[in-house]
């Protein structure tokens, strides 16, 4: 049971080149995969084809084999993949649906569409508001939250459809430090408690090294490196192929460097931030 | 796969703010019904007789929209026209063409009482239209208007995408007017003379429809991903009240619409 | 070419009634480099839009070299602050990358061959000299935010302010944009950069101004403004300090927001060590 990509290859529609070459990676239940990369490595294409939305719903060409729990992502249609594996997108503005008037309507937008029993939506919205948190939301005006609540929100409505494997490209990318930590706490949970297989993109490699089991290094559309967290954090390429390493890692190698060294405990010190000071999400949200 | 166990053992009912139970005899009509009544209200202002029409919608109007709570709305929905309306009442009290009934004469001025009166029944027309169409809107959620149009047969994606539109409106004047800042901001000029305000049309244009058009790509994906093109009948959670009275009164009100117009056009309505 | 900003007082109400700045009063002097950090909605980018005229104060003035900014267009102001938005799709629109950039330069009557120039400068400073001809649109999105800073840098302004010019850049790309404002400063102008990323505030920034509800509440370099004793204030504002400053403190080092000063500080310290041992 996995998601798995092998020896994927893909091309746009329209595009002169291949984006994406042989890619070989593997999400399980219950596990994290990070995936990093410079700038135009191909991370949002490999979002798109990881979670089967291309071809599917944009066209291209894709070779190679992509499986959801062993189905060719190919022969499913879109509704079918969005309930095998969810995909979450940067900008959390134009994922909701527009239409909703209240976070509980954007969440039952997708058990909607797929005409299930009105109980049953009740049971799966609130569960996805639990698991992420953000119960006290449900009343409230979708186009009224802030960025990282519209984004947690945005992540719970793809959770409705109770997929068994999840794609976030960049999640926090467009929020700023509180909602980068509100979405951030969510996500680690999530991995945690849910047993949904998580690939997720981020620039933010301090935040992966919290919360993947695994990362990967895309350059040029080409899977470079691949192995546990701590590994491939500490590959002294990583900044050489445009990856920003953690600040503990560069603060280690800073130190080596003049032949001094700190307590590695130091350096994994926790951030300070949650010290009473700092709203939990499931207070009800922040301040926009 | 994901902890399914918990799933549907709790509250399986739908809280209060998604029922959101309407109140008194209009709020509780169907969407259609209200629609029509509408519609019906703006033909009758416009074809039945001169003062009648308007004058008798604008009642209902008001009878209506003080049951069901929204007059402080409506009287703010109306004081908008004002600017139109005064502007309507000006021309044609001072400049209606053929009007000889002068109320008196400043000068080149005549204002005439033809140009008033005619001036005044534009204005009640015009006043009667927007405030039908406000008083559904006030009293109608937009999502329950168009998921019962989906109910009658309209396509999800048609609806949809009327829905969304609507909800794009405010976005869109949002990003209008960031890029006007940023142009500004590199120099253009929007406070000088006209010619050099009518060459920023590019630099203001071209963001806005390059955004509009990345936004939508990205939001036709994300509605992919939420089982958009699912193709089970989609889940009614709030159904809307419908009856055989109402439907009948829909008939009648379209029937009666249809026989206004042609009355009128026959000349056989002979209303004041 | 630098000019000093002055903010007196300056409170700005939203038409919604919201009130965005809440009486600030900041200077800034010719050739300051200078950060203002704080969450979404504290005010960092409704003050930043006084400073061109975007934006006119409900209260207080604003000052640009001296002379009250409310006498000026934006587009007189557009010439001395030069200011970048966050998302360069709300002001690309020419199909070339050349005509994109010139366009600000055009505006100030830069004409010929001093516009060549300050074209090919802006270019060379964000490295997109080789995409000079390419379709803008076909940029992605990190270099898209590059072509819009180099936009502004050719209308060669005394002072530039750029709105979150790191976020979606990987490491060169930040890396470039330390570059660039560093280049900058080093030619005397102001610049003012607004950020989430800390450790890129710690690292380019000779002055840190943090913004809570429409108000500054910590000014100072970012040794004192990543101090411990501000870490509350900071986080009021979900603000976090840097790795070093919390490693420094916890050692007792001081204030050390970047890795260099920790280093340093550490070095010191051993070799204190080393001669009392």
């Amino acid at each position: 049971m996995t998601l798995s990509l092998s020896g994927a290859t893909y091309r746009y529609a329209g595009a002169p080149r291949d984006v994406l070459l042989g890619v070989d990676l593997s999400v399980t239940p219950g596990r994290v995969l990070g995936l990093i990369g410079p700038n135009e490595a191909g991370k949002s294409t490999l979002c798109l084809v990881a979670s089967g939305l291309a071809p599917a719903s944009i066209g291209g060409r894709l070779q190679g084999s992509v499986t959801v729990d062993g189905v060719e992502t190919r022969s499913l249609k879109p509704h079918e993949l969005a309930q095998r594996c969810g995909v979450l997108f940067q900008n959390p503005t134009t994922q909701l649906s527009g239409t909703a008037v209240t976070v509980f309507e954007e969440l039952a937008f997708g058990p909607r569409n797929l005409g299930l029993p009105v109980d049953e939506i009740v049971g799966r919205v609130e569960w996805a508001l639990d698991t992420l948190g953000i119960a006290a939301l449900a009343p409230k005006d979708p186009a009224r939250l802030s960025g990282g609540q519209a984004q947690l929100v945005a992540l719970a409505s793809v959770l409705a459809l109770r997929p068994a494997y999840l794609v976030l490209d960049e999640p926090t990318s467009q929020l700023d430090p509180q909602g980068t930590r509100l979405v951030g706490d969510a996500l680690a949970r999530l991995a945690g408690e849910t047993g949904t297989g998580i690939l997720i993109v981020e620039h933010k490699t301090e935040l992966l090294a919290t919360m993947a089991d695994e990362v990967a290094v895309l350059d040029a559309g080409h899977v470079v490196a691949a192995g546990p967290t701590a590994q491939v954090l500490a590959d002294p390429e990583l900044l050489a192929r445009g990856v920003e390493p953690p600040a503990a890692v560069r603060l280690r190698r800073a130190l080596d460097a003049v032949g001094l060294s700190l307590d590695p405990a130091l350096l994994a010190e926790p951030s300070v931030g949650g010290a009473g000071t700092i709203d939990r999400p499931g207070s009800g949200g922040g301040r926009a | 796969m994901t902890a399914d166990g918990e799933i549907g053992t709790r509250r399986s009912t739908l809280p209060e703010y998604v029922l959101r139970p309407t109140s008194g005899p209009y709020r509780s009509l169907n969407p259609a019904t209200k629609l029509i009544i509408g519609i019906v209200e703006v033909v009758a202002a416009f074809v039945v007789g001169h003062w009648t029409g308007p004058l008798l919608v604008l009642l209902v109007i008001a009878l209506v929209g003080w049951r069901a709570h929204v007059t402080r709305q409506l009287l703010l929905v109306g004081s908008l026209t004002l600017p139109v309306v005064g502007s309507i009442l000006l021309i044609n009290t001072f400049l209606l063409p053929g009007a000889t009934d002068a109320i008196l004469r400043v000068g080149p001025l005549a204002p005439t009482w033809s140009g008033l009166a005619f001036g005044l029944q534009v204005t009640l027309r015009l006043l009667a239209i927007s405030l039908a169409l406000a008083l559904v809107y006030l009293t109608t959620p937009i999502d329950d208007l168009l998921s019962d149009l989906e109910a009658r047969g309209l396509g999800r994606r048609l609806v949809f995408v009327v829905g969304a539109a609507v909800n794009t409106v405010p976005r869109t004047i949002e990003r209008a007017a960031e890029i006007l800042d940023a142009q500004r901001a590199r120099g253009l000029d929007t406070e000088g003379r006209f010619w050099q305000r009518a060459r920023g049309v590019l630099p203001l244009a071209a963001p806005v429809i390059f955004g509009a058009l990345t936004e939508v790509e990205e939001q036709t994906m994300a509605l992919e991903a939420r089982a958009f093109s699912a193709p089970a009948r989609r889940t009614v959670l709030r159904p809307l009240p419908d009856s055989a009275a109402q439907r009948l009164l829909r008939w009648a009100l379209f029937l009666g619409a249809v026989a206004a117009v042609a009355g009128e056009m026959a000349g056989l309505l002979r209303l004041p | 070419m630098s000019i000093r900003l002055v903010i007196e007082s300056v409170v700005f109400v939203y038409p919604d009634g919201t009130r965005a700045l809440d009486g600030v009063d900041l200077e800034i002097g010719p050739g300051e480099l200078v950060a203002i950090v704080g969450q979404n909605g504290s005010g960092k980018s409704t003050l930043v839009r006084h400073l061109n005229g975007l934006l006119r104060p409900t209260e207080g003035r604003v000052l640009i070299d001296g002379r009250d900014a409310a006498h000026f267009h934006v587009a007189q102001l557009a010439a001395q602050v030069g200011l970048a938005f966050q998302n360069p799709d709300r002001q690309i629109f020419a199909g070339r990358v050349r005509a994109e950039v010139a366009f600000g330069p055009r505006n100030l009557r830069l004409r010929g061959a001093t516009l060549e120039r300050a074209v090919d400068e802006a270019l060379d400073a964000v490295g997109l000299t080789g995409a000079a001809d390419a379709n803008s649109y076909d940029l992605g999105y990190s270099r898209r935010k590059l072509l819009a800073i180099a936009s502004v840098l050719a209308m060669r302004t005394p002072v530039v302010v750029l709105d979150e010019p790191t976020t979606g850049q990987d490491a060169r790309g930040v890396a470039r944009v330390r570059s660039i404002v560093e280049r900058l400063s080093a030619e005397g102008r102001t610049v003012i950069t607004i950020s989430h990323d800390m450790r890129f505030v710690a690292e380019t920034s000779r002055r840190v101004v943090v913004m809570r509800a429409g108000r500054i509440v910590l000014d100072g370099t970012p040794a004192e403004v990543f101090a411990q004793p501000n870490w509350p204030a900071l986080a009021s504002t979900y603000l976090e300090p840097t790795l070093p400053a919390r490693v420094g403190a916890r050692l007792e080092l001081g204030s050390t927001p970047t890795e260099a000063s920790l280093v340093a500080a550490l070095a010191a310290r051993a070799a204190r060590a080393a001669q009392e041992g």
